[in-house]
């Protein structure tokens, strides 16, 4: 690599090789391409301050503020709240009081159902993968690829069997229920995932510490699990964005109590006589969208620490 | 192969023992079909749940004696899988033998049947046909679209620079998103009166309001980008996991070797990333395969855009003809078992090749 | 815990049911009844609701609650499809589209009501205040047979929504006589009083570009005169096509004809293919979206309220977002009429439409006192004060005696077409099979709406289909 000090590479644009560092000008570049790629979901955030009538305005109010008169007016809207309120208490007969739109209790149910199933998946998953990658069953790839059959067919399909057996069990309605279907829901990813991750890990250090002297779980969990937990947060990720959008067994499988939001949005799509509330559908959306921000935002550092101490791959 | 040798031995295969699981297996097996056959729904249920149960437990004391640790470890997930997934799949397996509608009191036993319907009645065949073609359409443009986008992504990402963090996150967010809400801001993006595209367009053409889904390219088109924005950052975050677990001091080695830059990417990223690309294309292929939501929120099937998936609700839904609609997506499942087959042989292959 | 005490929790236990038990049978008469309803989630039925709780009083004197469960109109079907179709019996009443009447009826799932009405003379006379087609549509299955299912919860037609500003507007008004020597219509009457060839100059009159003129004002936008739904979706556009067809004097295939009525030969008669091809003239008018195939009852609605729009032919159902200034640019310019007709030989106008709205149905697993209970609520439901009062409130009635009743126009700008419209409604097929008939039919017409096929080519198709369908399920012979 050539030792350089020309103007572009004091700017930033430092040339870097495979994983390494780059300067500003790379920060620019992909701060460029992040906003264009972000920007249908900056229009929903910003649809979300707009009342019905600007939301569909041509051309576009893309502004909240006209900056002393720089913009001109036709592009600017008046910022609102009214959405943010109206997600969980509105009036739903024209002029009638406000009343509960049941969309706190929707939030409730969406957190625990999806958190407590992911993790639940995440704990019978990473088991079941660190079985399959180190203790092989007889036919361990059959067993592998039934797991994987069960993603492949639309929902629908199953969905009969599943209320009739909802129904039989007195699961109908119930967390326990739709949270047992999200847990299955999520595993055959996460087991395929995690077994991947198992497998990159260098056996040299389970053996050492066999040779030390550890017991099976304490490889499990002192030497194996540690390694993987870029790959837990990845899976972890992955599963809470799945089953946090999840729709129609929450649709089918919940009860007026255990509903959850992507259920309830559609209150805002051809709900109550008119065809999109814009303004209320997207505030319900960002709403819905600031958990699993977060999770992921504060994940970020293990999605990112790469996936193997060890040198030498197997 | 890790597993500790066995300590005892095996029972004989009719020997009521606890932990002879192909007794117990057989047995589950016997009574929960004549249970399903002649019981009511909900003492099936329970029966072949306990048998279920029976068959795990007598799994589990089998793998705790010969310390079978992959057994032990694998059935917890086996058993709710079964309860959750492969019964119910089981069950519209068996539907799919019958004539059976699920808004009428009457079923018949009909065996291929429903199948041979589907392939070869002169109505049913060539939608079944066209349909498929659609969706191997979508399946092959939205996977390589993530794919290369996702890539791309990865490797603007791979590197460390200022802001890396918070920008990361902004790329993160389509997939956080609900399909609905995407669904249907995209139908408001695409719409001709009051989208966004329509208005670019028109500002730069100064011409007509531009209509983007009046036609079957323009429509795939729409479907194709929305879920290829909404996807790609899956194959990213996969791709970039590997990309940053390159150590890099091979990076080093490899500038004072003066390896060319494409070499020093099939040398030393890929075989990095290969098992976690493989992964991403294995599960956004299987997700494709599945595609109906955006096509229902952005066209409802038109301009040629119908795919199996969005017929199955239709069919097993809307019309109720369970056992029809079984039948379909049985023939869906074959055709992606034999393409994930394949793939898998091709991956396998690869791997011990290298 | 000692054996005297453990005595003494069962004394007290025992005495406390004992009192239960004694207290129970004195008031045996007041029960505790709990009817749990399925309906879409928009003011109809939220009204219906508040009604109930607010001041229903039940004639028996039990306590009786009504459970509702609203579910977002786009997974309604889905929903209670899932839940009646799984044998759940979660609900024990439901609002149902008058066309899923035969799928649910033959599936065990909707009770026939006839033993019930004929035990109560005032029910009776109650359902024979009702309108005979929304009677026909909501409560009859075979239609127009005497079984008797459901009860009009929220009963629709199309009007004309249309743009005061817009169409009567002077120099408009002068411009569309010169080009073409009639009257712009612009009051009610008038509006009333238009034909298609009028409906289709409107919209040939009034498509401008962005900077051509608008009633004195430079537009920002391009402009629409017509819209009229053609959508993929649903039956969005079963139901204007169906109109036309019936204008024509052709057919539907006539479920009423089981089992000698044909599908080939009516479908797909010449005059069948004059009417769709008469709809499929005026989408050169309508807001480009129309050539995309989801220009939806909804999108037109929309594209009226953002003031895109000179007229739109939509449902009284979608009609209170258009008058609300918080979802409507357009509410205080609003002018309502009947939809338009095909001029008769005599000039006269030929306006068979299809009607919409919902009938609300009970299930087959209720108990009698539920049964008992329901029927009651249906009776104070159809009464005339608690019909006006909905009305009032923005819904719309089908009992006679509401509808002539001079008050009425006065409750919504659009209830002066209400009344004169109701003769003029048909409904679309009830048999098991219409989701079958519609999705084909829907997916026909969408290629003809896209231009990628013809009129004839389309019922022709469509008319296969259903010779097909209906005769290998008995209903033609």
């Amino acid at each position: 690599m050539a030792e350089g000090s020309s103007i572009w590479e004091r700017l930033g644009f430092r040339r870097a090789s495979g994983v390494g560092e780059a300067g500003w000008g790379h920060a620019v570049i992909a701060g460029l391409i992040s906003f264009v790629y972000f920007l249908p979901v900056l229009i929903i955030i910003i649809t979300s301050f707009k009342l019905q009538t600007e939301a569909l305005a041509v051309p576009p109010k893309f502004l909240p503020t006209s900056f002393f008169g720089l913009i001109p007016d036709a592009y600017v809207f008046t910022p609102t709240l009214e959405n943010y309120t109206s997600v969980f208490s509105r009036s739903m007969i024209t002029g009638a009081a406000a009343e509960n739109t049941g969309f706190d209790r929707y939030f409730f149910n969406s957190i625990v159902i999806a958190s407590v199933s992911v993790l639940l998946a995440l704990a019978i998953g990473t088991l079941a993968a660190y079985g399959f990658s180190r203790y092989p069953l007889k036919g361990n790839d059959t067993y592998l690829f039934v797991i994987l059959t069960t993603r492949m067919l639309p929902a629908i399909v199953v969905i009969i069997p599943v209320i009739l057996m909802f129904r039989a069990a007195g699961l109908s309605g119930s967390y326990v229920g739709i949270i047992l279907l999200y847990t299955a829901f999520n595993l055959p990813f996460t087991i395929w995932m995690m077994k991947s991750f198992f497998d990159e890990l260098s056996p040299d250090v389970e053996d050492a510490a066999r040779l030390d002297g550890s017991s099976e779980a304490a490889v499990f969990f002192k030497v194996c699990l540690p390694q993987v937990v870029a790959g837990l947060a990845a899976t972890f990720v992955f599963g809470l964005i799945l089953t946090w959008n999840e729709f129609l067994f929450a649709l089918l499988l919940t009860g007026v109590d255990t509903r959850t939001v992507p259920v309830g949005m559609n209150q805002a799509v051809a709900g109550g006589g008119i065809g999109v509330l814009w303004g209320l559908l997207a505030a319900i959306e960002t709403l819905f969208l600031i958990p699993v921000f977060l999770v992921t935002f504060f994940l970020q550092n293990h999605l990112l620490r790469g996936v193997t101490f060890g040198t030498v791959k197997r | 192969m890790n597993s500790i040798a066995a300590q005892r031995p095996i029972p004989a295969l009719m020997a009521p023992a606890p932990d002879n699981w192909k007794l117990a297996a057989i047995a589950g097996v016997a009574v929960s079909a004549v249970a399903i056959a002649a019981l009511p729904a909900a003492a099936s249920f329970w029966i072949t749940g306990a048998m279920v149960a029976m068959v795990a437990a007598s799994f589990v004391v089998n793998a705790y004696r010969r310390h079978y640790f992959g057994g032990l470890l694998v059935s917890p997930a086996i058993a709710v899988l079964f309860v959750m997934n492969i019964f119910p799949l089981l069950w519209s397996l068996g539907l799919s033998f019958f004539a059976y509608q699920s808004n009428q009191q009457t079923i018949r036993f009909i065996g291929l049947g429903n199948y041979q319907k589907l392939l070869t009645d002169n109505l049913k065949a060539p939608e079944l046909w066209a349909n498929l073609t659609n969706t191997a359409m979508f399946v092959v443009l939205t996977v390589i679209a993530q794919m290369v986008t996702g890539f791309l992504l990865a490797l603007l990402f791979a590197k460390q620079f200022p802001l890396r963090k918070y920008l990361l996150i902004l790329v993160l967010t389509p997939m956080m998103l609900s399909v609905v809400a995407v669904g249907v801001f995209f139908s408001y993006y695409y719409d001709p009166t009051f989208g966004i595209l329509s208005y670019v367009i028109k500002a730069m053409t100064g011409g007509e309001q531009f209509i983007l889904m009046s036609n079957k390219t323009g429509a795939v088109a729409g479907i194709v980008f929305a879920d290829a924005w909404m996807w790609s950052p899956f194959v990213m975050l996969l791709v970039l996991a590997g990309l940053v677990s390159v150590p890099k001091y091979l990076y080093e080695a490899a500038a004072i070797d003066r390896v060319s830059a494409w070499r020093k990417f099939l040398t030393i990223t890929f075989p990095y990333i290969r098992g976690l690309l493989m992964l991403a294309l294995l599960f956004r292929t299987i997700e494709a395969f599945k595609m109906a939501d955006l096509v229902i929120l952005l066209t409802k099937g038109g301009n040629g855009t119908m795919t199996i998936s969005y017929h199955v609700i239709r069919i097993a839904n809307e019309q109720n003809k369970t056992s029809e609609g079984a039948a379909l997506s049985y023939l869906l499942l074959f055709v992606v078992i034999v393409l994930t087959n394949l793939y898998l042989y091709l991956a396998n292959r690869r791997a011990k090749g290298s | 815990m000692t054996a005297i005490t453990k005595l003494k929790g069962f004394a007290t236990a025992a005495s406390f049911a004992t009192v239960l038990m004694v207290g129970g049978a004195t008031y045996a008469a007041a029960e505790e009844v709990v009817l749990r309803m399925a309906v879409p989630d928009w003011p109809p039925t939220r009204i219906m609701k508040k009604f109930f709780d607010e001041q229903y009083k039940p004639p028996s004197g039990n306590k009786v609650t009504l459970d509702v469960d609203f579910i977002p109109w786009p997974d309604f079907y889905t929903r209670v499809n899932a839940s009646l179709t799984s044998g759940e019996q979660k609900y024990n009443m439901s609002v149902s589209d008058s066309q899923w009447l035969g799928a649910f009826v033959e599936g065990g799932y909707f009770r026939k009501v006839n033993d019930i009405i004929d035990a109560d003379p005032a029910l009776k006379a109650t359902m024979a205040e009702i309108h005979p087609a929304f009677y026909n549509a909501y409560s009859t299955y075979p239609y127009t047979s005497s079984n008797i299912y459901g009860f009009p919860q929220f009963p629709d037609v199309l009007v004309t929504y249309a743009r005061k500003d817009v169409i009567c507007n002077d120099e408009e008004q002068a411009a569309f006589k010169a080009k073409y020597n009639e009257k712009l219509p612009c009051t009610g009457e008038e509006l009333d009083n238009m034909d298609w060839g009028t409906f289709q100059k409107v919209g040939e009159f009034f498509m401008r570009k962005k900077g051509d003129k608008l009633a004195g004002q430079v537009l920002d936008d391009d402009f629409y005169g017509i819209a009229y739904q053609a959508g993929k979706g649903y039956d969005f556009s079963s139901m204007q096509i169906n109109g036309f067809i019936w204008q024509y004097g052709a057919n539907i295939w006539d479920e009423t004809k089981i089992p000698d009525g044909q599908a080939e030969g009516v479908v797909n008669s010449p005059l069948a293919v004059k009417a769709l091809d008469h709809y499929l003239s005026l989408l050169k008018y309508m807001p480009p979206v129309a050539k995309t195939g989801t220009m939806d009852i909804f999108k037109s609605d929309e594209l009226f309220r953002e003031g895109k729009l000179a007229m739109n032919i939509d449902w009284i159902g979608l009609g209170e977002a258009s008058l609300d200034p918080k979802t409507s640019k357009v509410s205080d310019k609003l002018v309502f009429g009947m939809t338009p007709g095909l001029r008769g030989a005599d000039g006269k106008l030929i306006r068979w439409n299809n009607l919409g709205g919902q009938p609300f149905v009970l299930m087959t697993w209720n108990t009698d006192l539920q049964n008992k209970e329901a029927m009651d609520f249906v009776k104070w439901w159809l009464s005339p004060a608690i019909q006006n009062q909905f009305a009032a409130g923005g819904g719309q009635s089908a009992v006679k005696s509401v509808y002539t009743d001079p008050k009425y126009v006065t409750y919504r700008p659009w209830n002066r077409a209400w009344a004169a419209s109701l003769d003029w409604q048909k409904d679309v097929w009830h048999v098991p099979q219409f989701f079958e008939l519609l999705t084909q039919q829907q997916d026909q017409f969408d290629l003809a709406i896209t231009g990628k096929q013809d009129a004839k080519t389309t019922l022709d198709n469509i008319a296969k289909f259903q010779q097909d369908l209906l005769k290998n399920a008995g209903l033609i012979k």
